[in-house]
């Protein structure tokens, strides 16, 4: 009973900042809405038990991916800068398009019975870290191997971007 | 899984992400940049040679990444397209040394998303693929943006990592989609769930505009154009040859094991997607001077005729889509690489600064010659096998009104390739592109792709061995 | 050791039997709310005091000490004054993000006081994640401070932000590796009630013998950095930002940044003394019964707060010895010499467990 009135709480919060999110024209208020969304995600993480997964999404989310953005933005705006609204069409459009889809993916999500799993997943955080670990089924060692290249080739990105000029 | 399999099924990506640390440990430890070039070469050539002999076949880590014969034959000619860019773009690569001060970079970038792509080709379940998408993307978006200062290479990079990126979103919601509506993400236990439920299908349609973006695919096909001029030399043909092979070959294993069940639903999709992608591939084409976007819209066009393919859903088919992909590389290679030879040597990339080419430099408009016929589909090259057996595998599904508009298509095609044969067979010009040579590795590189259109035109083996490979993998 | 869940059970049954379900837990939420807040509030007034005695102590002279006997209602002046200041804002754009910034910092501080014990069964929010939820809830703290940054529309504020965020999301990594992965190691487990009852047979300071003290180290430096305070303080150094990022706050704003420094000093000395110095357990030696007994007599929060204010004081004697460092010389100390040395630390942490060569 409390975890639903939480939840309605949260799905409410979540909605009202997303859209607000994408349709505020001033940017760093726009990052703000994005970090109360991903806060509230980690509050549904937190309603259904698992408490891990809500650290992990407070710890890379709210305090690494949303600083990142600030960090961009407070880089490249100047303060009291307002993007740009779109023409009037556009909007129509856009919303019009926006609603159709919104339609279907939502009628299509609530005409469907969803069985509830019967699994049980363990809360600890050790079999978490023994999963990570795992290579036989069920194991996570190869993704988590290969997100690991992953990540090298992308700092090696950042680097052929930022890096300044060779001067001689 | 005991270790001793382990070292013989994946030894492909432990070699290849091991050139990748060796190239970062030499790039810290040699003073003379240049020799890294040379070091990336040698030490790729070695890995691709070795990757036709005896690769294991199986399962690993509990169903995540699965080897069979078929997947390791297309790793090889992945292999070998690779190969023929890093010829082509050695030079250009020697010439950044002096601009910028960065040469290793360019080539653990390129290993690194051909390892995703190998990661993605052998994935057996969404996670792996997921990852092998991504690790396909990102770093070709920092390489689009390599040379950096100028701004075309810049607004390149920037559209691609951004419809990149929503369009791999979009892929995700299709997969949660079906993970919801099943509860596993592995493919072989993913077959019984497909049904025609409403769910699954929205799912199965999200997930598809992930790879039919990679392999610009109507209407996931705008950011071609622009990325393809404005990303530099090996960059383009990467993109165009490299990433759409994988996604083709990965798509076309997606859609003959898992989805089989729905064949009717993602049918109906193919056959509209490819009718309308040969159209506008080459309706823009047309009007195309400048000579990479030329090459881009002509490759939306090719991408039309590769999906053709996989309407059969019959061996045919599949060694139909494998073939043509393989004549692709090649004529796709060489003519990206004569245009490269002209844009190092000159800037000019115009094909009106193409005219009366063949006084001037007469070996590498025959090549030019060549690949453009191979592309369009004259017989004997291998272009024309490669289109000849789409289109027979499509005919034996019965879509005859298809086979028609893709004829209809190759005759418009036939056109505008035979306009850049005339600029430089036929036109005079007054001051032509002046006579050049190009260093060794150029010509290795121009050579390569005209050996490989001749080879599989004429030597009737491979196709066979293609056949029979993947007879093996659909039983 | 009292068991403080015989009086914490004792309330909520007393509140079972007056309200239902739904009303026992708000009623619970406001009670917790209420005394943490005035927990919050009496920390800072102590600290800040603290902070002025000990800084004269060290510079020998006398403190604050008029107003009130040893100038105990130093602070309680200041405080009043800070209330009755007028609130000088600027014409900065965006005023919501302006007043919303200092709330991010605050409610970081609370949040991660709520899960630190203060003695057995007395914490707040007891979840199996203890540990790594302090982490991820100091790093909302970073987006308060770059928002107050930039909504003061102050170019010296955005420089003093940037660098003061860049600091801190830096050491964050040191921290998490040495003080949560290496502890945890030994420990076996996140949950912060766990870790104190496991070193009921001695701190873990001394028995994880040299990987725990590299730790320790690690922790204290790292610790001084993630709450900006001196050598590190470069981005409030009155002599060079002005005040850094809230130079444009005023008033009660002003003073929410300030009580947010010195809790978070606090949080950081909780965190050393529950991962390291046994938390509320009492000081034993070991086969001296009769001094265990008399110990043990005094109950746990007070032995908490001893040794909580020993790191606070080795924490403020740190600010009058050192010089301040640049900020190059800061990030150069963080990724070129803790970073290796806290991985270093963690598989050396990890094969002494593996070996067993633990006390």
């Amino acid at each position: 009973m409390g975890a639903q009135i939480m939840f309605y709480i949260l799905a409410t919060v979540i909605v009202v900042f997303s859209f607000l999110a994408v349709t505020s024209r001033k940017v760093m208020r726009a990052t703000v809405y994005l970090l109360f969304v991903l806060l509230a995600t980690a509050g549904l993480y937190f309603i259904i038990d698992y408490n891990f997964m809500a650290g992990i999404q407070l710890i890379v989310y709210a305090g690494g991916i949303v600083a990142l953005i600030v960090f961009a933005v407070m880089l490249t705006e100047k303060i009291g800068d307002k993007i740009e609204s779109p023409s009037n069409m556009q909007m129509i459009l856009a919303g019009l398009i926006s609603i159709a889809g919104a339609g279907v993916t939502i009628s299509v999500l609530l005409g469907h019975d969803f069985k509830q799993s019967t699994q049980n997943i363990g809360q600890n955080v050790a079999t978490i870290g023994e999963n990570l670990l795992n290579y036989g089924k069920d194991g996570y060692v190869l993704p988590f191997e290969v997100v690991s290249i992953l990540l090298l080739a992308s700092m090696i990105a950042a680097i052929v971007v930022a890096k300044r000029k060779f001067e001689n | 899984m005991d270790l001793s399999n382990f070292f013989s099924i994946m030894r492909g990506e432990i070699v290849l992400a091991a050139i990748i640390l060796i190239l970062l440990l030499a790039e810290i430890a040699t003073k003379d940049k240049k020799k890294i070039v040379d070091l990336a070469i040698g030490l790729f050539l070695i890995h691709t040679i070795f990757g036709f002999f005896g690769v294991g076949e199986g399962v690993l880590f509990g169903g995540m990444f699965k080897a069979s014969p078929i997947v390791n034959l297309f790793k090889n000619i992945l292999n070998v397209g690779v190969l023929i860019i890093l010829f082509q773009s050695a030079s250009w690569v020697k010439g950044k040394l002096e601009e910028h001060n960065r040469v290793s970079e360019f080539y653990i970038l390129l290993f690194a998303s051909l390892l995703g792509m190998y990661y993605m080709i052998s994935a057996g379940d969404f996670l792996m693929f997921y990852i092998g998408i991504e690790m396909a993307s990102l770093p070709v978006a920092g390489l689009a943006a390599f040379d950096i200062y100028q701004k075309r290479s810049a607004e390149a990079a920037l559209k691609y990592i951004f419809l990149a990126a929503i369009t791999s979103g979009i892929s995700l919601l299709g997969i949660s989609f079906l993970y919801s509506a099943s509860g596993t993400i592995f493919f072989d236990e993913l077959k019984p769930f497909m049904t025609n439920d409403s769910l699954i299908t929205l799912g199965f349609l999200f997930f598809l505009v992930g790879l039919l973006f990679k392999i610009s695919i109507v209407p996931f096909h705008l950011w071609t154009a622009d990325v393809y001029e404005g990303a530099p030399i090996g960059v383009t043909s990467y993109l165009s040859v490299i990433s759409k092979g994988a996604a083709a070959f990965i798509l076309i294993i997606i859609l003959f094991t898992m989805a089989k069940p729905i064949m009717e639903l993602w049918r109906e999709v193919i056959y509209m997607l490819s009718i309308l992608t040969m159209f506008i591939g080459n309706i823009f084409a047309l009007r195309q001077k400048n000579m990479k976007r030329f090459l881009a819209f002509s490759s939306i066009a090719q991408a039309g005729f590769i999906i053709l393919g996989m309407l059969s859903g019959t061996q045919l088919g599949m060694s139909a889509v494998v073939f043509f992909i393989a004549t692709y590389i090649f004529s796709n290679l060489g003519a990206f690489g004569v245009v490269y030879a002209i844009a190092n040597q000159s800037g000019k990339e115009n094909m009106d600064d193409y005219n009366g080419f063949y006084r001037t430099n007469p070996l590498l408009s025959v090549l030019m010659m060549l690949a453009l016929f191979s592309l369009a589909g004259i017989p004997p090259v291998a272009g024309f096998f490669g289109k000849f057996f789409l289109f027979m595998s499509a005919a034996s599904a019965g879509y005859y009104w298809l086979i028609l508009f893709a004829v209809i298509n190759v005759t418009i095609s036939l056109y505008y390739y035979l306009l850049v044969v005339r600029a430089m067979f036929v036109r005079q010009n007054d001051n032509p592109i002046p006579a050049f040579k190009s260093d060794v590795y150029m010509k290795i590189g121009l050579i390569l792709p005209a050996i490989g259109i001749f080879v599989l035109g004429l030597y009737s083996p491979i196709y066979e061995h293609i056949n029979e490979l993947v007879g093996m993998f659909l039983k | 050791m009292y068991d403080f869940s015989k009086i914490t059970g004792a309330i909520h049954n007393w509140l079972s039997s007056i309200m239902p379900d739904l009303g026992v837990i708000i009623t619970e939420w406001v009670l917790i709310g209420v005394v943490f807040l005035a927990f919050f509030a009496l920390l800072g007034l102590i600290l800040v005091y603290a902070e002025r005695r000990i800084a004269g102590f060290f510079q020998f002279r006398l403190g604050p000490n008029r107003v009130g006997p040893f100038g105990m209602f130093q602070t309680v002046a200041d405080t009043v004054k800070l209330l009755l200041k007028e609130l000088v804002g600027t014409k900065e754009a965006d005023s919501f993000l302006y007043n919303l910034a200092p709330y991010f910092l605050i409610i970081a501080a609370l949040m991660s006081m709520a899960v630190i014990p203060y003695g057995f069964n007395l914490v707040a929010y007891d979840v199996n994640i203890g540990l790594f939820f302090m982490m991820a809830v100091s790093s909302i703290g970073v987006i308060g401070i770059l928002l107050a940054g930039w909504s003061s529309n102050n170019k010296y504020s955005m420089i003093g932000a940037i660098r003061s965020s860049a600091i801190i999301i830096s050491y964050e990594l040191s921290l998490g590796l040495s003080s949560v992965l290496a502890m945890v190691l030994l420990a076996g487990t996140l949950n912060m009630n766990e870790i104190v009852m496991s070193q009921q047979a001695g701190w873990w300071l001394f028995r994880g013998h040299i990987p725990a003290i590299i730790a320790f180290i690690v922790f204290i430096i790292t610790g001084t950095a993630e709450t900006n305070r001196v050598p590190f303080d470069l981005t409030e150094a009155e002599s060079e930002l002005g005040a850094g990022f809230h130079a444009e706050y005023s008033g009660i704003k002003f003073a929410f940044f300030f009580l947010a420094e010195f809790v978070n000093m606090f949080i950081i000395s909780a965190i050393a003394v529950t991962v390291f110095l046994g938390g509320w357990l009492p000081i034993h030696i070991p086969f001296w019964d009769g001094f265990n007994g008399i110990m043990d007599y005094i109950p746990g929060p007070i032995w908490f707060m001893i040794k909580t204010s020993i790191v606070i004081f080795i924490l403020m004697w740190f600010r009058w010895t050192f010089p301040r460092l640049r900020i190059d010389q800061v990030l150069t100390l963080e990724w070129k010499y803790l970073l290796p040395i806290s991985l270093v630390n963690l598989i050396l942490m990890a094969f002494v467990v593996m070996m067993g060569w633990v006390f």
